[in-house]
């Protein structure tokens, strides 16, 4: 029973190599499977996962990401074809892993009948554009993401900072606890208490995401 | 942010940061400490000891850069073996690299306390070491020798200290390591001008008897002294550029630490003999220096005393370093679920692995109990069965996935891995056999601690196996959750 999971991402391309960035630097482990050389390179001067080189379909290079221990993969090349292939295959490997698939197109909610959820960038990324056109004060989480990361966490029972007060949770600079609790009626006050459970707004930066993670998941 | 307290966040480390985290954990307790202990048994051939083990090392110090550099993460040897192997090998890598640490801490405190009796009888303010009794503790009634009580001490106050501020960044580290370099060079320079060394007799170069056969005993107890190099993948991800600098900091600090280790046993062994160096023990080149130093200079008086002061500087922070290491390994081990979760996790209110740092404690200060001699042997024991797992998880990852990216890729596989095999192989036996004969105390603990790593891992398994199905109906929900 860890927090830490194994995470094999398919395509280390800006979907792949982002996804692998938020999930390392949370702490989990990240493993890229990725076919250019060029695009290898890169990755490993990031230093955030294990690379494997090699074509994300041929099950040789699957088991070599260690699909067998894997909690979950992920397959973010741009060809929604190649993406179900890989989910496939590795639901045949390992059945118990999570998948998740990357489509190109709006319909492909069909496809959870084959992955465990899918994921449509160029839609999520839309959903921004037409945010920051409208141009509103009041914004959604993801769109301030500069290099900040805001999410909502839940306090896990027997974590660190669980039942503590903010007073006393000595938390590493650059984390903000932004709401008492998930409601959002309320902004945290140094005597809210950091309930098993509940749901808050926490806004870090990536270098602390790890300790933050640590600390209120445990 | 809300009203409470924060603490800063790790420093960028260079590459001189990261190889003076290397030199800095390696120039410790092995030198000041093992040097007296290899002359007695090798003679003045423990020149050639040292010598020896830095190239047996060279070859696991390949294997460390070639995983470093391919695996990205902090946890160092337990991590690497951790990413290749099963849980059962995995977990007994961890289990000996812990203890490892935690015994060299042993030894490094063990190595600490007649050093810093040593200052302060050049000082004039104790007597000198084999004179200083015992003391009477008035609460217990028992009279306990005083260097035990200051090892005791120091691993105290260096737990403590770690255990509620996060670790001195790895500048300082930088500034420490260079203190010590810079008082071996003294004690080298001196040493190499002064008369005594002028006379030096290295013949006959090995102990009658026993022959160049004294070198392979001796070679084990002290391979202690090249641990450390390890210890600059432990902080991997805070290290610019890490894929070019990690192996080359690995390199360079064996590189430098060989050379200033043959240069410092050279010079012990020229000026105060191999005999009087045996004699000296823990203290040797202590005791080298006060007899060559010049004296009568300000402020320190006795020259010798600065190379004393260095034996305590060197064996505290290093003896800090592995209390560091021992806790980190600890901390991941409970991070992957090997160890009960409470040792993955930070103090809510100190930011530091809390759990972890005090387990590691209660065994350091149990072990400052041990003669220096066992702790030295039991250490360097299991450093290399530890090593020797290096190795084979490099040639295993080699060949199970051939296609992973590989940024440092050693020269010459599988030569240097299979050798490192090999050789690490050799000293075991040569360790092992040679404990059986002189010191069956350090094999019976050492077999203690695998076995009670057997039992641990059963049971935490069992309980794991319990919380597990406890926790499979409600885990989806728990999950930290980002708004898209």
């Amino acid at each position: 029973m860890t927090s830490t999971l194994d995470i094999v991402i398919a395509g280390g391309g800006r979907v792949g190599f982002q996804t692998a960035e938020l999930l390392a630097d949370r702490g989990h482990d990240v493993t890229i499977i990725e076919r250019d050389e060029r695009i290898v390179s890169e990755i490993a001067d990031e230093w955030v996962a294990t690379v494997i080189q090699g074509d994300a379909t041929n099950p040789d290079i699957i088991e070599q990401a260690g699909i067998e221990r894997a909690d979950a993969i992920a397959a973010l090349t741009g060809e929604t074809g190649l993406n179900l292939a890989v989910c496939l295959a590795a639901s045949e490997l390992s059945p118990e892993i999570r998948t998740v698939a990357r489509v190109d197109r709006q319909a492909g909610e069909a496809y959870t009948r084959f992955v465990d959820a899918i994921l449509f960038p160029e839609r999520a990324g839309a959903r921004v554009a037409a945010n920051e056109l409208v141009g509103s004060d009041v914004q959604t989480l993801v769109d301030v993401t500069g290099d900040l990361d805001i999410m909502i966490v839940r306090v896990a029972e027997g974590a660190p900072a669980a039942g503590k007060q903010l007073t006393d949770v000595r938390f590493p600079a650059g984390t903000l606890i932004v709401s008492d609790d998930d409601d959002g009626h309320q902004i945290a006050r140094p005597d809210t208490t950091l309930t098993p459970g509940r749901r808050y707004i926490v806004a870090v930066e990536p270098d602390v995401a790890e300790e933050v993670m640590n600390l209120m998941r445990g | 942010m809300s009203g409470s307290q924060t603490r800063s966040p790790e420093a960028e480390l260079g590459l001189l940061d990261a190889t003076m985290i290397g030199m800095g954990a390696m120039i410790g307790a092995g030198i000041f400490v093992l040097t007296g202990l290899a002359a007695e048994i090798a003679g003045p051939a423990a020149i050639i000891v040292f010598a020896l083990n830095g190239v047996v090392t060279a070859f696991t110090g390949l294997s460390y850069a070639e995983l470093a550099a391919s695996i990205p993460k902090s946890g160092g040897g337990y991590a690497f073996v951790r990413e290749i192997f099963d849980d059962l090998s995995s977990f007994i890598m961890g289990w000996m690299l812990w203890f490892a640490y935690m015994i060299a801490g042993a030894l490094y405190a063990l190595g600490f306390a007649p050093n810093f009796l040593e200052l302060l009888h050049v000082y004039g303010i104790v007597p000198p070491p084999d004179q200083v009794g015992a003391v009477v503790l008035p609460l217990v009634d028992t009279a306990v020798p005083l260097a035990f009580l200051l090892a005791f001490v120091a691993v105290l106050g260096l737990v403590l200290l770690n255990a509620i501020s996060t670790a001195a960044s790895g500048s300082v580290e930088t500034i420490f390591t260079i203190i010590k370099v810079s008082i071996l060079l003294v004690f080298v320079a001196f040493g190499l001008a002064s008369p005594m060394f002028s006379g030096a007799e290295f013949q006959p170069l090995f102990p009658e008897g026993s022959g160049a056969a004294a070198v392979l005993p001796a070679m084990g107890l002290t391979f202690i002294a090249f641990e450390g190099y390890d210890l600059i993948t432990t902080v991997t991800e805070e290290v610019k550029n890490p894929r070019e600098n990690i192996p080359k900091a690995i390199f360079l600090s064996l590189a430098v630490t060989v050379i200033v280790y043959l240069a410092v046993v050279t010079v012990a062994i020229g000026t105060l003999g191999a005999g009087e160096l045996a004699d000296a023990g823990e203290a040797g080149i202590a005791a080298a220096a006060t007899s060559f130093m010049p004296t009568g200079l300000p402020i320190i008086q006795n020259g010798g005393a600065l190379v004393v002061f260095g034996a305590v500087f060197s064996t505290l922070t290093a003896l800090n370093a592995v209390v560091i290491a021992s806790s980190r390994v600890a901390f991941s081990m409970g991070r992957e679920g090997q160890l009960l979760p409470s040792f993955g996790q930070l103090h809510h209110r100190y930011g530091t692995p809390f759990v972890a740092i005090l387990a590691s404690a209660v065994v350091m200060l149990a072990s400052v109990a041990l003669p220096t001699q066992s702790a030295g042997n039991m250490s360097s024991l299991f450093f290399l069965l530890s090593f020797i797992i290096v190795n084979v998880a490099v040639i295993r990852l080699r060949r199970e996935r051939p296609n992973m990216n590989r940024p440092y890729e050693m020269p010459f596989y599988p030569a240097p891995p299979v050798i490192g095999v090999v050789l690490n192989l050799i000293l075991t036996g040569v360790l092992v056999e040679y404990l059986l004969q002189t010191d069956p105390l350090a094999l019976v603990l050492s077999v203690a601690w695998i076995l009670l790593g057997g039992l641990a891992y059963v049971a935490i398994n069992r309980l794991k196996g319990r919380s597990d199905r406890k926790m499979t109906d409600s885990d989806t929900t728990m999950t930290p959750e980002a708004e898209d």
